[in-house]
């Protein structure tokens, strides 16, 4: 009987564990049946080819029968190449989910017409012959039992295994438009920017997200570079930069002590700090990260650049996104010119009354395309600097999963602060139905921390449904218009 | 999810600032998610959390407003002092600028906000980060007493967010301190309506006192 429960319980687990538990489940049933099977399984490991007979091993173990999928009979052995193409899908998986470049396609295509294999286990048929025979009724039972669980695990793995069919051919299709867009975006646009940007199929290209590897040229493309910044000058830049992280290091934090409030807020110790807090899960900015020493350049090279506007928070998660993309003076040049758009020069020079114009032109978008919420908001005092700040301080590299991020980079590029606004409102739609149900504290914290399976598809959905029309107006004249009412 | 409460136990706001790395993250981690960790990003604007607590049988809720520190931000995050009834103000022992920025920010904090009685709302000082090993600053307790008398702090601890040092117990004696002064205004502006379990050791529990 507890043979019975154990042989089960280690179904179960295989019916659970799917089809790559297969042969671990099938190595470990082989320990039970047969202690001096498990040197075969040495063999089998260091031997590959030498597959083992399931069908001789049963009949070796008396009261013992490998049940289910006989491997041998219904489908071919195993042959040391699926071995290793299973190995690899699954190390594929363990892995970070990218593909490796060296892997050929069509190795991992073929894994796309695997079958559930659920059935391969064991159970007890008779006791042993030095045990009293299980009644007879007992013995059907337990055969009932096998059936339906058969029966049913075949069910759910057939299940899993369409699912998972289904998500590989969504992924290959991904990947292929993704392959198809780079040939498209690295042939015809790039080549022909200053005439393709601004053309219907190329704006509708470009929302669909820029395939990565274009993706660092089409965002400096389309920044531009107004400042006219050099890779000698930052070079320039950055040599003034180490000059002075020289001198901080050679008097230390003594020098702290004395300097005034400005000195200590421009203060390189600041960016130090920062660099650390950026991206921490990625573990490349931080220190001894790859990147850790290329971020704080950029940044400190900044604040020689651009000593009026200093090192502000939120500006390492955009130098660190553009370093992703971009090569160091690329990124700096990028940097540098985004930053200097007139939204990030409110925002990073902390201009209150410009940003709270920003916020009643967002207001006014959010009231046109989300009446409910919007009242809701009203109603639990919740105001969109409370969100808004992080959001656009950080162009949602901090709130967004980077993925996502990077795809309203992408639009944000093309279509300028406006989309981080609408971006805004597509977010607040995605979420408008669980929001309507939270009080302020929650909506506050939902919306400074994200949800981390954020779909990106659905984001942009959500952004699309949302015009920034009001009435007749669009973004820029309704937030020109709240420009010019302060003004007076 | 949680879903729309409306409860009516006591709410209190309350902010944690102080200096950019000292710790209020980290602080507010451990004491509402009872975690820590060195990955903390650092905070943009302002970061909530909500910890609720059991005070005396009734149920008090914590609102914290994780105020992001750089000064620059000042302006901006100023706005965000308004009804906070509690304050933490924390400095990284290890960083003596930023214990000198002390008394920067709860001058900032009392000009920005005072209670209706006129008294500033209750703040207490937090030496974080107290697992470093260099905390010569806090070394003489009589000091940081005096310290605290003089600038208005009605207490200070020595924290670990990463050790879990004093943590949970700053935050009961702000709450004890936060609930007095609720008192105190309560029987300053409407003695009238006391009702006899109110006084000094137990804490209201008048829930339709507090807004939610």
């Amino acid at each position: 009987m507890k043979l019975v429960e154990s042989v089960q319980s280690c179904y179960l687990i295989k019916a659970k564990g799917g089809y790559f538990e297969e042969s671990k489940i099938y190595v470990s049933s082989l320990i039970i049946t047969h202690t001096l099977s498990w040197l075969f399984c040495l063999f089998r490991g260091l031997f590959s080819k030498k597959h083992i007979e399931p069908k001789g091993l049963s009949q070796n173990v008396p009261g013992w029968k490998l049940f289910g999928k006989v491997a041998a009979r219904e489908s071919p052995p195993k042959d040391s190449r699926t071995i290793q193409q299973e190995y690899e899908a699954r190390a594929g998986k363990a892995g970070s989910g990218g593909t490796s470049p060296t892997q050929p396609q069509h190795g991992r295509r073929k894994n796309l017409d695997f079958e559930p294999l659920s059935t391969t286990a064991l159970i007890l048929e008779d006791r042993p012959s030095n045990l009293p025979a299980k009644p007879v009724e007992e013995a059907q039972r337990h055969r009932q039992e096998y059936d339906e669980m058969v029966a049913e695990a075949k069910k759910r793995e057939l299940k899993e295994a369409q699912r998972k069919r289904k998500e590989m051919k969504e992924r290959f299709k991904q990947e292929d438009s993704i392959a198809n867009a780079m040939v498209v975006w690295n042939h015809d646009i790039l080549p022909n920017w200053d005439n393709m940007r601004n053309t219907r199929r190329v704006r509708e290209l470009w929302w669909q997200g820029l395939p990565p590897n274009v993706r660092g040229k089409v965002w400096s493309l389309a920044i531009g570079n107004e400042l006219n910044i050099t890779p000698e000058l930052y070079d320039i830049f950055l040599s003034r930069a180490k000059e002075r992280w020289r001198s901080f290091s050679e008097t230390g934090s003594e020098a702290d002590d004395g300097a005034s409030l400005a000195d200590r807020e421009s203060s390189l110790d600041l960016i130090k700090l920062d660099i650390s807090r950026t991206f921490p899960p990625l573990f490349i900015f931080q220190k001894g990260g790859p990147y850790h020493d290329l971020l704080h350049s950029v940044l400190g090279a900044y604040t020689c650049y651009r000593p009026d506007v200093g090192y502000v928070q939120g500006m390492s998660f955009i130098a660190a996104v553009l370093i992703l993309n971009l090569d160091e003076a690329d990124a700096f040049i990028a940097f540098a010119n985004l930053l200097n758009k007139p939204c990030q020069l409110a925002f990073f020079r902390v201009d209150h009354d410009l940003m709270l114009k920003y916020f009643a032109a967002f207001e006014v978008f959010f009231e046109e395309n989300l009446p409910r919420l919007f009242n809701h908001f009203q109603n639990s005092n919740l105001t969109p600097d409370l969100y808004l700040i992080d959001w656009i301080f950080t162009l949602y590299s901090k709130s967004l999963p980077l993925d996502v991020a990077c795809r309203v980079w992408d639009v944000f590029c093309r279509d300028g602060e406006e989309f981080l606004f609408r971006t805004g409102l597509g977010i607040l739609r995605l979420y408008e139905d669980v929001l309507l149900q939270m009080d302020f504290i929650h909506s506050a914290q939902f919306l400074t921390r994200l949800p981390e399976d954020i779909d990106s598809d659905r984001l942009f959905a959500c952004i699309a449904a949302m015009p920034m029309l009001n009435g007749n107006k669009k973004w820029s004249q309704v937030s020109s218009s709240k420009h010019k009412k302060t003004g007076k | 999810m949680i879903m729309m409460w409306f409860c009516l136990c006591p709410l209190f706001q309350v902010l944690v600032i102080g200096d950019l790395g000292v710790g209020k993250t980290s602080i507010i981690k451990r004491y509402v998610h009872q975690t820590y960790s060195t990955n903390y990003r650092a905070t943009i604007g302002v970061d909530f959390a909500l910890k609720v607590l059991n005070w005396d049988s009734e149920t008090v809720r914590l609102q914290l407003w994780d105020i992001a520190g750089q000064e620059r931000f000042g302006n901006m995050t100023r706005v965000y002092y308004r009804e906070a009834m509690g304050a933490f103000i924390v400095f990284d022992v290890t960083r003596p600028t930023t214990f000198e920025a002390i008394t920067k920010w709860k001058e900032d904090l009392d000009s920005k906000l005072m209670l209706t009685n006129r008294e500033s709302i209750a703040t207490v000082l937090l030496a974080n980060k107290c697992d470093q090993g260099r905390e010569v600053l806090t070394n003489n307790g009589v000091k940081m007493d005096q310290f605290c008398k003089d600038n208005g702090f009605v207490g200070w601890f020595k924290t670990s967010a990463k050790e879990n040092t004093n943590i949970s117990e700053a935050a009961n004696f702000l709450v004890k301190h936060i609930m007095a002064t609720e008192n105190d205004f309560l029987k300053s502006v409407v003695p009238d309506t006391i009702s006899p379990k109110l006084n000094d050791s137990q804490p209201g529990t008048c829930s339709a006192c507090y807004k939610s």
